[in-house]
């Protein structure tokens, strides 16, 4: 139990975090880093909790978290059904191989353009790029997982009466899990960034055009809090959604040794 | 004399090959694997098939099992030509990892072919008797791949057994096993067998397993593959790991097909 929540903590790596922005501190301090804009942690620390008072953070926070969840959950919903199907029914597979190609081999930062002429200056673009960028991984992980299905498997399940649906239900789906938690992770990450690019360069609002604001402001110190936050809010995500994994597949997840 | 006088329509086999012939199209082209094979398997026998490796043992399961096509004569499971896996047919593969489910616990695998034509409690019972026969009630709730290979492929028999098949087709079922592990199997699957009835056709290329488990034994020869020996093994049951293979009836029996499989005079 004592060593379950030492590995779950993490401490040495902690304190090499710690160490290191110790190591940063100093270095500014003692005057070997001398950028005019890199400030130390300890102002980093201060434009954060001046961003918290005034409620600018939470706010932006909010805003670009609900944008890209959003979006990552539309994302999901096509591509997995998507996938799915694709994978379900090879003529499709075919029909459409040479457009998903295409589609995905396009860099999604050049369909943010696109986007802003479509959708304007809004929230509904963000999400739009959102779930296009990650509809991406979460279609072909899915496909890939579908197509994966051991023979034996399937000759299992043909030997024990299962009908095409029951397969599908009871052995593809399930078998692809794995995959499928693989390409919404990665979804998800993708769905983040995207957000962040869309309101960068198009809808200021969020925490991208916040993080740009206070570049332009000359004020680091809450462009670094910004960083730090994008940054913990990814891997708290990405967290969020492995625990949800874990308790919702346990069976599928165990069995792919990602939890035991 | 096979011994099992105790089955009800002995009249219909369970199986009725006429002149089976199948060709398996690989890299090289199209091979013709089995040719003219003739065989009749009653209910309630325990027919074991035999065969140097790559001889169409599998093959010939497979054809029985619905999971590959023939390409000339006939196969009839109980009345019914054979297209596809027939209904009360139940085929248990070697290898016994990839045919659970790993995502779903002992119980819930066994329950697999049964869920969705019984009610709850019906298929409550049913799995629980299952596991009852191979001896794994306490696994029950604990997912496939933390158990040992012993224990995974009683839990393969048992999702067979489950679905109360009038024939099991196994396919090497305990040749990844070790020497133990294999001896008990071969006991358990002899118990369960007389109590159930049911018919069994096992491939295997241990001699030994054959003999000790059936009541006849085939050998497949020559390629494309035939019945070379057909020997009924009248041993009588129930068998014992330890005298029956000290009998001299056993070892006259093993004497003939391990000269039949061509060991003896020369190797192949």
């Amino acid at each position: 139990m004592r060593e379950l929540m030492a590995r779950r903590v993490n401490l040495l790596g902690a304190a090499t975090i710690a160490a290191a922005l110790l190591l940063w501190e100093a270095a500014i301090h003692v005057g070997l880093l001398t950028f005019t804009y890199l400030p130390p942690p300890s102002d980093i620390a201060n434009g954060f909790s001046e961003l918290l008072s005034t409620g600018e953070l939470q706010e932006n926070l909010w805003h670009t978290l609900s944008a890209a969840v959003s979006g990552w959950l539309m994302a999901a919903v096509i591509g997995v059904s998507a996938g799915a199907l694709l994978g379900l029914f090879r003529p499709l597979w075919r029909y459409s191989m040479a457009s998903v190609e295409a589609l995905r081999a396009l860099p999604v930062v050049a369909f943010v353009p696109i986007a802003v002429l479509l959708y304007g200056f809004t929230k509904e673009m963000e999400i739009v790029v959102a779930c296009y960028a990650a509809v991406w991984p979460i279609l072909l992980n899915t496909f890939a997982g579908m197509r994966g299905l051991d023979t034996r498997l399937r000759e299992v399940g043909h030997v024990l009466g299962l009908g095409r649906a029951a397969a599908f239900w009871k052995l593809q789906l399930p078998a692809a899990t794995p995959a499928i938690m693989v390409g919404l992770r990665l979804g998800l990450s993708i769905s983040v960034v995207l957000t962040l690019v869309a309101e960068m360069v198009g809808n200021p609002a969020g925490l991208g055009f916040a993080l740009v604001q206070a570049g332009q402001a000359l004020q680091p110190e809450q462009m670094f809090a910004y960083v730090v936050v994008i940054g913990v809010s990814g891997i708290v995500l990405n967290t969020v959604l492995m625990a949800i994994a874990r308790g919702v597949f346990r069976g599928q997840m165990a069995a792919a040794g990602d939890a035991a | 004399m096979p011994v099992h006088a105790d089955q009800k329509s002995a009249a219909v086999p369970s199986f009725t090959c006429e002149n089976l012939q199948v060709t398996l199209v690989g890299a090289a082209g199209a091979n013709v694997i089995l040719d003219g094979i003739d065989l009749t398997v009653a209910r309630g026998e325990f027919v074991s098939v035999l065969g140097p490796s790559g001889s169409g043992k599998t093959t010939l399961l497979r054809v029985l099992g619905g999971l590959q096509e023939k390409s000339g004569g006939t196969v009839r499971s109980a009345d019914a030509p054979v297209e596809g896996p027939p209904a009360d047919v139940v085929t248990v593969f070697q290898d016994y990892s990839h045919s659970l489910l790993p995502w779903r616990s002992v119980r819930r695998n066994v329950a697999l072919g049964i869920e969705s034509k019984l009610t709850k409690p019906e298929c409550a019972e049913r799995v629980a008797e299952a596991l009852t026969m191979v001896g794994l009630q306490e696994s029950a709730d604990e997912y496939p791949w933390r158990l040992s290979g012993g224990m995974q492929q009683r839990v393969q028999i048992a999702r067979a057994l489950a679905m109360r098949p009038s024939v099991l087709l196994m396919d090497e079922p305990f040749g990844a096993l070790d020497a133990m592990t294999k001896a008990s199997l071969q006991d358990q699957l002899q118990r369960v067998q007389e109590l159930t009835g049911t018919t069994v056709v096992f491939v295997t290329h241990d001699i030994e397993e054959a003999v000790y488990l059936s009541h006849r034994v085939l050998v497949l020869e020559g390629r494309p593959a035939h019945v070379g020996l057909d020997l009924a093994i009248g041993l009588p049951s129930p068998r014992d790991q330890i005298t029956t293979k000290e009998s001299p009836e056993y070892l006259a029996l093993r004497h003939r097909v391990y000269e039949a499989m061509g060991h003896g005079k020369r190797h192949a």
